[in-house]
């Protein structure tokens, strides 16, 4: 697998998740995504940037155009420095909130993809990854 | 080796493509009348396809303006829990979007089907019928059906 | 930081989403309408998402809280134009906006405030149709 492009994105204020949302729209569309698929990453995108904005005191988000022999992908990595999430499959349970939709937005964006990885420690911060293919 | 590879790649585009004109063609949205659509499916609904179908089913729904659409699934033979989940969520989106669909031809073997896999309808309306389904829908748009003279 | 515009269009509200917007917006197209809606008194608000190419969660429940906020003031609340591939996205996302109404277009969804209202106005019945 190959990594064609790649690009980092600051998440430290809620203007920066419109433009994440905008670059991976742009991303999704050069990659030929169909419009239910570019959508589907946008939003999931939108999502986690949300969170690490929200719960994780700010972030980045890594954009990497994959090439997987004739399949061509796109994987984003949102990380943060923050709280870290105590139990994650709790987390990922459908319906937990902790109060805003935490739990909401990792387990609906983990629906929209196609991979999902998620690491986290409580103290240190949290990183997920998601990959959609054409 | 660029040129065959590129060459593969285009190849595998164009028959990607025809496999979707394909499905599209097999499982044609009618325009029943102003306002109410029908989409008869015929065979067995894999999950791929099912998704392409409904895709493409919402996507009529806005260019036709049409507020009512008939799933008739009398040419299914039988329907698995995947299938199910997509029709249902193909009714949720359509809801979503401001339209109602309607569920026609459930046999009796896939209604069985349809309890036994604990799937809820929840309050889709469904009709034995695609003729039972459209008089609710003229119904449901405000619309009467009158005989002018006897029929021949 | 500029505000999404809310119209009056006889007794409703029309509120036409165009931009991308950050969560800020969404808290103030929020307030804006609820404050709007009590202070015009008005019997419904239209909310056109028909240039909207995503609706996350945060705009989902923003949607489900004016609706639910609207009715507590005695107006209903109706989304219009969702395209396709968000109504989809929305589905998988896991929202199904229970409680919401929509429509396909502002034409049709005025056709379904003008009757909910009329509906909600005939339930009065303490002599509010006597002249």
């Amino acid at each position: 697998m190959v990594v064609m492009k790649n690009d980092t994105m600051e998440i430290r204020a809620s203007d920066h998740v419109v433009l994440v949302r905008q670059a991976v729209r742009k991303w999704a569309i050069d990659l030929g995504f169909s419009l239910v698929d570019q959508t589907k990453m946008i939003t999931a995108a939108s999502e986690l940037a949300r969170n690490a904005l929200d719960y994780g005191g700010g972030g980045t988000v890594r954009l990497e155009a994959l090439e997987n022999g004739h399949r061509r992908g796109l994987r984003l990595t949102f990380e943060d420095q923050g709280p870290g999430i105590p139990d994650i499959d709790k987390a990922l349970t459908d319906g937990y909130t902790t109060g805003k939709g935490l739990g909401m937005g990792l387990s609906g964006s983990k629906r929209l993809v196609n991979e999902f990885e998620i690491a986290s420690r409580v103290g240190e911060g949290t990183r997920v990854t998601i990959t959609r293919w054409k | 080796m660029y040129t065959t590879e590129v060459h593969q790649k285009s190849r595998e585009e164009v028959i990607a493509r025809q496999q979707q004109e394909m499905l599209e063609l097999s499982t044609p949205v009618v325009k029943l009348w102003e306002g109410i659509l029908a989409l008869p499916m015929i065979g067995t609904l894999d999950s791929a396809r099912t998704q392409i179908v409904m895709e493409s089913l919402l996507q009529r729904i806005v260019e036709t303006g049409s507020s009512i659409a008939i799933i008739d699934i009398t040419g299914v033979p039988t329907v698995d829990t995947l299938t199910a989940q997509h029709l249902l969520k193909t009714v949720t989106a359509a809801r979503l979007m401001g339209a109602e669909c309607i569920i026609s031809g459930i046999r009796p073997q896939i209604a069985q089907t349809i309890v036994h896999l604990g799937v809820d309808l929840g309050d889709i309306t469904t009709k034995a019928s695609l003729a039972d389904a459209f008089a609710i829908a003229l119904e449901r748009t405000g619309r009467a059906v009158r005989r002018v003279r006897a029929g021949s | 930081m500029e505000r999404i515009p809310i119209l009056r269009m006889g007794e409703f509200l029309l509120v036409t989403i165009q931009v991308d917007m950050h969560d800020r917006l969404v808290t103030a197209l929020q307030e804006d309408l609820t404050s709007q809606i009590a202070a015009s008194s008005a019997h419904g608000v239209l909310i056109d998402i028909s240039s909207l190419d995503m609706v996350d969660s945060f705009i989902g429940r923003m949607i489900g809280t004016i609706a639910g906020m609207s009715r507590v003031l005695d107006a209903e609340t109706v989304v219009v134009g969702m395209r396709p591939a968000v109504a989809i996205t929305l589905v998988e996302l896991g929202l199904s906006l229970p409680g919401v109404r929509t429509a396909l277009d502002v034409e049709k969804g005025m056709v379904l405030l003008r009757a909910a209202t009329r509906r909600r106005l005939g339930e009065a019945g303490d002599g509010r149709d006597e002249k």
